[in-house]
């Protein structure tokens, strides 16, 4: 390279002569490359050759390592274990060989990296050296860490918030409801005995107790519904359909196409999806009617949850952080800590659809087949 | 007023003392139930029908000991002319269907009117 552009010398009815293949060589990419290490050793693997990317990464200057041998960048217990040679051995022999591992940096520090080394041969075959592409992958890596830390927190947290779930129903279902029938069965007894100026008074009592009697069924069944264990998917959806949703005057239709009933964990999670998107149809869609459609997929349940509804505007939605408006991470967060996926979709004035997947895999045996 | 009015004898079983107690005074204001037997739990709700034979049991769907499912079902093998009454805080459709297939005649709700729950028995004694 000129130290001065070329182009700044040209005549301006001339045009610029564009950059050649000589100009632009391999290996003047290879020297400026910063993502990768990039770099040559001989047969014995000392180096010969380094690049930006390998200074940036490892922390040497090109002085500084030239004629070392590359075992300076691994741990001294995978030198002691004699890894360096053997890396070389396979390379030689099988042309290439790649690896994920600490390596160390010229300050001590470790870093986890992705490493392929290539074996360079001659024209009559001869091994003469090798080439080695170093990655730092110590960002993906932690980030990796952290996503799986972040599921596996949020898999205990569901798990740990269904078991509260389930015993604050049965508390409901075996003390409040038991307790509240009781009385409302007393004061009909009560009402009954009683002369009628003050049996209309407790007639009252007893309708608004029967009342909250309906009230704390549906707030049994909306904590854990009853026969999730016992029936599975289909009836308990079935069952919040007709019995909940139909409540809030919709209209509603259910198609089962599973091949098979899910066993109990995806199947909670698919209750529990199913729940927040009918509850935000409830709230926001201003819907007459919604259909829930379940089938068997890959080894999973596919759930569509749509209605007919003001539908939303996608880009609206996303600028306007619609997911966190309407709670829609959590549905997300179920669905993908059970190792599914989930989305949402619509179009203004059309209506709205939910779709998701989870796996639910049958056991060995089959035992979950209907 | 009916002359000599034929009994309906009633079995309650429940785990709940209140209900159970509840339940044994709207039957037993009527002329024409009896309350001949009550019990606490599956086991005792099956050994109870078969000594009485009563003309219904009303039974509770969440009981310890196996459940009102199984309560029906032995109750239906070992007095085969008992109807019975399944009596829950549940509504829900796959456990109305298992004890229906259990033999369970009628579902009431808990919460149902007194007035309903003798329609209920009556109405079963009388099928």
């Amino acid at each position: 390279m000129t130290a001065t552009p070329p182009r700044r010398q040209c005549d301006r009815n001339t045009p610029p002569k564009p950059p050649s293949s000589e100009d632009i060589t391999l290996g003047l990419f290879v020297q400026n490359v910063l993502d990768y290490a990039i770099f040559l050793m001989d047969a014995q693997g000392r180096i010969i050759s380094w690049n930006a990317g390998a200074e940036r990464i490892k922390g040497y200057s090109t002085e500084e390592i030239i004629g070392k041998h590359f075992s300076i960048f691994y741990p001294p217990e995978e030198v002691a274990a004699g890894k360096p040679d053997w890396e070389l051995e396979v390379a030689a022999a099988e042309g290439r060989m790649e690896d994920e591992g600490w390596r160390v940096r010229k300050d001590g520090t470790w870093f986890w990296a992705n490493v392929v080394i290539t074996a360079l041969y001659d024209d009559q075959g001869r091994l003469v050296g090798f080439g080695k592409v170093t990655r730092d992958m110590s960002e993906r890596r932690a980030a990796e860490k952290a996503l799986t830390q972040r599921r596996r927190l949020l898999a205990h947290l569901v798990q740990a918030q269904e078991m509260e779930r389930r015993r604050i129903a049965w508390d409901v279902h075996d003390d409040s409801i038991q307790a509240m029938t009781t009385v409302a069965m007393r004061l009909q007894l009560l009402a009954a005995k009683l002369p009628e100026e003050s049996a209309e008074s407790v007639r009252q009592l007893n309708e608004a107790v029967t009342a909250s009697i309906g009230r704390l069924r549906d707030l049994v069944f909306r904590l854990r519904p009853p026969g999730i264990d016992s029936s599975g998917l289909v009836e308990s959806l079935s069952s919040y359909l007709e019995q909940v949703v139909s409540q809030w005057g919709l209209t509603y239709a259910l198609h089962d196409e599973l091949k098979y009933e899910p066993p109990p964990e995806p199947t909670i999670t698919v209750f529990r999806i199913c729940q927040e998107a009918l509850t935000n149809i409830r709230k926001h869609a201003h819907a007459s009617s919604v259909t829930v459609s379940l089938a068997t997929v890959d080894q999973g349940v596919l759930v569509r949850v749509s209605d007919d509804g003001i539908g939303i505007d996608e880009q609206a939605f996303d600028q306007l952080s619609g997911l966190e408006h309407f709670g829609m991470n959590e549905m997300r967060e179920r669905a993908e800590t059970a190792g599914g996926w989930w989305k949402i979709r619509g179009q203004p004035g059309i209506g709205t659809t939910v779709e998701f997947w989870v796996p639910a895999p049958l056991s060995p045996d089959g035992s979950q087949m209907s | 007023m009916i002359q000599a009015p034929k009994r309906v004898s009633v079995l309650i079983g429940d785990d709940e003392p209140m209900i159970r107690e509840a339940l044994r005074e709207v039957l037993e204001a009527e002329p024409d139930i009896e309350v001949v037997a009550v019990a606490e739990d599956v086991d005792e709700t099956i050994l109870l029908a078969a000594q009485h034979a009563p003309t219904v049991a009303i039974i509770d769907v969440r009981m310890p000991n196996g459940g009102g499912a199984r309560a029906a079902r032995e109750i239906r093998s070992q007095s085969p002319g008992t109807r019975i009454m399944a009596f829950s805080a549940y509504g829900d459709n796959g456990i109305v269907d298992e004890m229906v297939r259990a033999g369970v005649s009628e579902y009431l709700l808990k919460g149902t009117s007194n007035a309903a729950i003798v329609a209920a028995v009556r109405r079963i004694a009388a099928a």
